[in-house]
């Protein structure tokens, strides 16, 4: 993709030279937050106040993770995340799929509207609907459950939105002729749809799945014991009362442990999600 | 990104199929369309649209853990905007939503133009600015919070080696909301640059070649020919940023938790302290519909604008 591209700016000696020193300090500004939070975690206590800040540890130690693991229930909240994230992408994939199959492709009374109402609450602020989820779920005993911070999130519209997308540039003739083979429609769906649009289901399980490990509001809302509770409201509590007293390198410890899922799962699927995010079909 | 071509022809060949087919098949194809449909349905009505409906309802009732409903009228609303916090927390959230949209916009673009150029390097610098996405927001909070502190914090150490005074960042009223800006900038930057990178690499390289031939410089080439291509991307870069400035919660929860002295208390957590710690759930719906509405107003204001330029 980037091979098409010609040097825009960077045609001649001086803008090549201005583009490579907003590279470095582009780099600088948002890559040294993170690595100061990996160095941090590996630093001795005497180390962690070091003036000036110093980026590489004389003593490089991993106690601040056998502190963290030992004093905190990590293992629970990285378990309920873990479980969170996989049910809520796999059950969005699925449902987000079949919807759009016949949103993208089949004509059928309903259709403008049904599209309608489904990408309007793009426009939603989710915080509206706490009130009313939580009250609904407390009712049928179901707050502080799984369920509940699984089943609701799998409403999001924005899988839908972008699997329309990429179902609708499959050919037509691909499916009439697996029609006609008598392969049905599920048939097409399943053996030709979803292999032919790798890309997109990427990136929806990337969206989907990041959105979920890091969902902050409504866990905090809809959990009150470590039996469910996730690690963005557990690493919450770390810094709030208790953890006043917290060693720095503990806290970055704790970042580390809590970003590395994400990041792994985000660096292996990088290159089906840029291409992903191409065809969302916001273009110039 | 051929994808993207043939796009507007499978919709055409949606429509073209329609014709072509009888009455019997197209409702066999009604039953297909809403058996596909019906399990996402069923969740988007439970989860997602009776739920909005309901908080405009339970905006206009007493609403208490315990005890019946009871309607009555436009109460919570009264008293949402007679309570100090409220309008506190309204203009605190419009000083956000001040303080972000213009360099989230503007810094989007930029990096996305930086980035969109053929040099080596340029995968590597989009990959460590699109990291921060994958941080959640307790972890920001965590590690930002101790970026920002007076006397640890590398932010400072690095201002005083050019000259500036340290600056009791999350502890100074006057600066906590920058403080707050500037950390969501860094967090949440990438998603619009990586909108816009996409929307950049649908522009043809034709286009830029022929107007360079005609002599236009790289401001023309930029105010003629990428800004008005843009504008789709534009649209939605800046309705998605300003949404999401006015529903802004985690980071100010985590790292001031809405000090000092209120400076950081935003609405939703307004809605939060409301419904989940003092349990008025009318007044919090309320507070929720209020959000609703001003989003809408942007929205709605910002398309408006968009159309006019």
């Amino acid at each position: 993709m980037q091979d098409q591209r010609s040097n825009r700016a960077g045609k001649s000696l001086g803008g090549r030279t201005l583009a490579y020193v907003l590279m470095i300090v582009v780099t600088a500004l948002w890559g040294a937050p993170i690595l100061w939070m990996l160095v941090t975690s590996i630093k001795p206590e005497s180390e962690i106040y070091a003036y000036p800040p110093a980026w590489i540890p004389d003593a490089p130690t991993l106690e601040a993770y056998g502190a963290l693991f030992q004093r905190f229930p990590m293992l629970t909240w990285f378990r309920n995340s873990a479980v969170v994230g996989i049910l809520t992408t796999v059950l969005t994939l699925a449902v987000d799929a079949l919807a759009a199959y016949p949103l993208a492709r089949m004509q059928f009374p309903g259709r403008r509207v049904i599209m309608g109402v489904i990408f309007a609450t793009f426009l939603l602020p989710y915080e509206l609907l706490f009130v009313p989820l939580f009250l609904g779920l407390n009712s049928y005993g179901l707050v502080d459950s799984v369920f509940s911070l699984t089943v609701p999130a799998s409403a999001n519209a924005f899988g839908v939105f972008l699997l329309t997308q990429f179902f609708q540039a499959v050919p037509r003739e691909l499916e009439d002729a697996a029609i006609m083979d008598g392969c049905g429609r599920f048939g097409f769906f399943w053996r030709i749809l979803l292999p032919l649009t790798k890309p997109g289901l990427a990136t929806v399980a990337i969206f989907t799945f990041v959105a979920s490990w890091n969902n902050f509001f409504w866990p905090l809302i809809a959990t009150n014991s470590d039996e469910t509770r996730t690690l963005p409201v557990g690493l919450a509590t770390l810094v709030g009362g208790a953890g006043m007293s917290m060693k720095q390198s503990v806290l970055m410890a704790s970042a580390v442990v809590a970003t590395l899922p994400t990041a792994i799962f985000f660096l292996a699927l990088q290159r089906h999600f840029v291409r992903g995010i191409a065809a969302t079909g916001i273009k110039g | 990104m051929t994808s993207l071509a043939s796009q507007p022809a499978g919709r055409s060949g949606a429509r073209r199929a329609s014709v072509q087919e009888g009455g019997a098949v197209r409702s066999g194809m009604t039953l297909a369309a809403y058996l596909f449909l019906s399990p996402y349905l069923a969740l988007f009505i439970a989860f997602m649209l009776l739920p909005t409906l309901a908080a405009v309802g339970i905006s206009f009732m007493r609403w208490d853990i315990l005890g019946t409903p009871e309607f009555i009228g436009l109460d919570n609303y009264r008293q949402i905007f007679a309570d100090p916090l409220f309008l506190t927390a309204i203009r605190n959230t419009f000083y956000f939503v001040f303080l972000t949209a213009i360099p989230m916009v503007v810094l989007g673009l930029a990096l996305a133009m930086l980035l969109d150029q053929k040099l080596k390097g340029t995968a590597f610098v989009r990959t460590v600015v699109f990291l921060p996405y994958v941080v959640m927001v307790s972890t920001v909070g965590i590690l930002w919070g101790w970026l920002f502190d007076k006397g640890t914090g590398l932010v400072n150490y690095y201002l005083t080696t050019i000259g500036i005074e340290p600056i009791a960042w999350l502890k100074d009223p006057h600066w906590s909301m920058p403080a707050l800006a500037i950390t969501t900038i860094w967090w949440t930057v990438n998603t619009n640059m990586i909108i816009f990178l996409a929307a950049l690499q649908d522009i043809s390289e034709e286009l830029h070649d022929a107007a360079t031939l005609d002599g236009a410089g790289p401001w023309q080439r930029f105010v003629y020919i990428t800004l008005p291509l843009l504008r789709p991307a534009m649209a939605l870069v800046t309705a998605l940023t300003i949404i999401n400035g006015w529903r802004v919660f985690g980071q100010a929860y985590v790292m001031t938790q809405g000090g000092p002295e209120a400076s950081t208390f935003v609405i939703v957590q307004y809605i939060y302290l409301t419904a989940f710690q003092n349990f008025e759930m009318g007044p919090a719906a309320a507070a929720g519909v209020v959000l609703l509405l001003i989003t809408l107003v942007f929205s709605l204001a910002q398309m408006k604008l968009m159309k006019a330029i």
